[in-house]
């Protein structure tokens, strides 16, 4: 009896604490449910269904069950896909090579040999599965791609920049300025405004018309109106003008086979102008995490420098920009998922003159699914390009990633 | 050189002079480069509001400031562009949104932060991983869903739910929240837990008011993004009955044409809400996202 009543009460406290236990989870479940309801149906169920719709003819209705005919049509040759999806892993085994592969033994020269081969071989690969997937391919095939380089202009256009502008703001702004909570504020004004109505701005400064700012700011530099958003001549061919030809004929004239022409001209100027605003919207915000991050540095190290006779220059290059690594990566990895993704300010500042010279991928998207009503061939642009998203996304974290200075 | 190491004195106040004249040379430049970045920052609104105080004939001549400024411009484009309705639309989707999206947010980021489930750090995990799903791939699919093509729940076409409903959840602000609701003292729970207060009580009496300031950046973020929407209105509104602000500018800027003045107008009328929020409110904008951005 003693041991029996002395074992039974612990018995009912273990029972009373594991259905409370059983209440506290059924009430985080209760807690996170409508959360992941909504996340659920229309983050995360979508991409799912994409991968579905993709395997069909699917014109507005429904049709046939396709297989990967749509990514068929899409990427012309999937092996030339394939091949340049290779080619892109390849950049991460010479870059293994070149750091990682040798370090046991040391023998960094092997692994830098190796290392260059390897990139050398990843670049003839993806030219290869580019240009197979051009010459076998469709239109589709073409307008995609086309549009996927537009995409890779306008995030190198307006990416590195955006970090060198912003880092020099911030880090000006970070010298107890007087007034530095003024100047943050108008830099990161932009940020915050409805892009449809800063776009419908852009849109006139940068008209055609010759009484536009644009026209008026560059003709008093002495230089001709321009066409800005309705140019779909590329940059270089719109700045060198007659001397692009003359230049190509002195080519061919020494024996270069080689022209300056097609891709090598640059992106369109109307693509140089959403650049621009690329650049103009997005740079207050990286001023705004610089400058957290420069709060982050311990003072102390600046000081040590000071003692040690280092002057504002050499304090930037050696202290800053180490320190700062992890917040320039975040901020590169941020503006190229959103570069990839733009689509607002090009849809809103795209002029018929353009003709698709500004058309990236996202846009292409949208009006293979709006305005050619080809629901399937869009859901599998859209999944190519996810997929892009992801590899790049690796990329950056496995080079850039592993440069970053961790305190 | 020789000069300077006769007499020592001489050598200190000349350093000085020439430490603070450097210093404040320096500062200049820092000044003109900050005032060049202003200037380029604030130029296209300066436009905006002077271009959409000039009457036609002055946008054409080359004007910068208006003579008179024409302030009809403004209910012009009101009434041309039936701004009214679409105003409404907006602020009612918004504020919706944010309700919504507040209700939902903060009940899962207390989960995360303060109830013990099995699965709570993987669900979470996941959840952070939805903030990489671009809206580019999820357009479609929610597009079919929206007609009542998936869910055979009808078509949402042109209703408010279609505006309002996939946007009541964001990875984002329950991440927010979350980080704000760990750092509340757990002693806080256990005397709450004496007093007989389950999960529901603790959080209306103790966490929310406690948390007032990341409540209000996580308002501010997602009346800045309800504000904005610009694609999914356009796709899911083909009559103005819901359709928002955004939309309606760029119908007008296609109806419109060259009648700048009222397109300049008609986007300060867009414009001019968020910016009078946020500079009623930027210290929340820019440190809520300083400190966001930073630990994302």
């Amino acid at each position: 009896m003693a041991v029996l009543s002395s074992s039974s009460p612990p018995k009912s406290k273990a029972k009373a604490v594991s259905s409370r236990k059983v209440r506290e989870w059924f009430t985080g479940y209760l807690f996170i449910l409508p959360a992941f309801l909504v996340i659920g149906i229309f983050g995360l169920f979508p991409i799912a269904y994409a991968v579905y719709m993709s395997l069909f003819r699917w014109r507005v209705r429904k049709g046939s069950f396709i297989g990967f005919d749509n990514y068929q049509q899409l990427l012309g040759n999937p092996w030339g896909a394939l091949v340049f999806l290779g080619g892109l892993l390849l950049i991460l085994l010479a870059h293994w090579l070149w750091t990682d592969a040798f370090k046991v033994n040391k023998s960094f020269r092997i692994g830098r040999l190796l290392g260059a081969i390897v990139l050398i071989a990843a670049g003839v690969f993806m030219s290869l599965g580019w240009t197979t997937m051009l010459t076998e391919g469709s239109r589709d095939t073409n307008d995609f791609l086309n549009a996927l380089v537009r995409t890779v202009f306008y995030a190198f256009g307006s990416i590195p920049l955006q970090i060198v502008f912003s880092l020099l703001l911030a880090s000006l702004l970070y010298q107890k300025i007087r007034g530095q909570e003024l100047f943050r504020m108008i830099f990161f004004l932009p940020y915050v405004m409805p892009v449809v109505a800063t776009s419908v701005v852009f849109r006139s400064i940068f008209s055609q018309r010759e009484e536009s700012i644009a026209n008026q700011v560059i003709t008093a530099l002495g230089l001709p109106a321009q066409r800005w958003l309705f140019e779909s001549k590329p940059i270089l061919q719109v700045m060198l003008g007659e001397r692009l030809t003359q230049f190509n004929s002195w080519l061919s004239q020494i024996g270069v086979s080689w022209q300056l022409e097609g891709l090598w001209l640059g992106p369109s100027l109307a693509l140089i102008v959403l650049i621009f605003f690329g650049i103009w919207t997005y740079s207050g915000y990286n001023v705004v995490i610089f400058l957290a991050g420069l709060g982050n540095i311990p003072k102390q190290l600046y000081e040590a420098a000071e003692i040690d006779g280092a002057n504002g220059v050499q304090k930037f290059w050696n202290i800053t920009v180490p320190l700062l690594s992890p917040v320039t990566f975040y901020l590169t990895v941020l503006g190229f998922i959103g570069a990839l993704q733009a689509f607002t300010q090009l849809y809103v500042m795209r002029q018929p003159f353009a003709r698709d010279s500004i058309d990236t991928a996202s846009v292409l998207i949208f009006d293979t699914f709006y305005k050619s009503n080809n629901f399937s061939l869009a859901a599998t642009q859209s999944i190519v390009l996810f997929v892009l998203i992801l590899a790049v996304t690796l990329l950056q974290n496995r080079i850039l990633g592993r440069r970053v200075f961790d305190a | 050189m020789l000069n300077t190491q006769k007499t020592e004195p001489q050598v200190k106040t000349a350093k000085a002079f020439k430490e603070a004249y450097e210093f404040k040379w320096f500062h200049l430049i820092i000044y003109f480069i900050l005032l060049v970045g202003a200037f380029m920052s604030i130029m296209p609104f300066f436009y905006m509001v002077s271009t959409s105080l000039m009457t036609l004939g002055e946008t054409i001549n080359r004007q910068f400031l208006p003579k008179i400024p024409q302030w009809q411009n403004y209910a012009e484009a009101w009434t041309e562009a039936a701004f009214s309705r679409y105003f409404l639309n907006t602020v009612i989707i918004t504020s919706l949104t944010i309700i919504g999206l507040l209700c939902t947010s903060i009940l899962a980021a207390y989960a995360f932060a303060n109830i013990q489930f099995p699965g709570r750090e993987s669900l979470f995990m996941i959840l952070l991983a939805t903030m990489m799903i671009p809206g580019t791939v999820t357009f479609i699919p929610n597009f079919l869903m929206i007609r009542g093509e998936i869910i055979p729940w009808g078509s949402w076409m042109n209703t408010l739910q279609a505006l309002t409903i996939p946007f009541i959840a964001k990875a984002f602000a329950i991440f927010l929240l979350r980080q704000f609701f760990k750092g509340i003292p757990k002693e806080l729970w256990d005397a709450a837990q004496i007093d007989g207060a389950g999960h529901l009580r603790f959080l209306m009496a103790v966490v929310i008011p406690m948390s007032r300031p990341v409540i209000l950046t996580v308002t501010l973020f997602t009346f800045v993004d309800a504000w904005n929407e610009f694609i999914w209105p356009l796709l899911v509104t083909t009559t103005s009955t819901w359709r928002p602000l955004g939309v309606g500018l760029w119908s007008f800027v296609t109806e419109a044409g060259p009648q700048t003045h009222w397109l300049m107008a008609g986007s300060v009328i867009v414009i001019l809400p968020v910016l009078l929020v946020y500079f009623i409110t930027q210290k929340y904008f820019t440190e809520g996202i300083a400190t966001s951005g930073l630990k994302g």
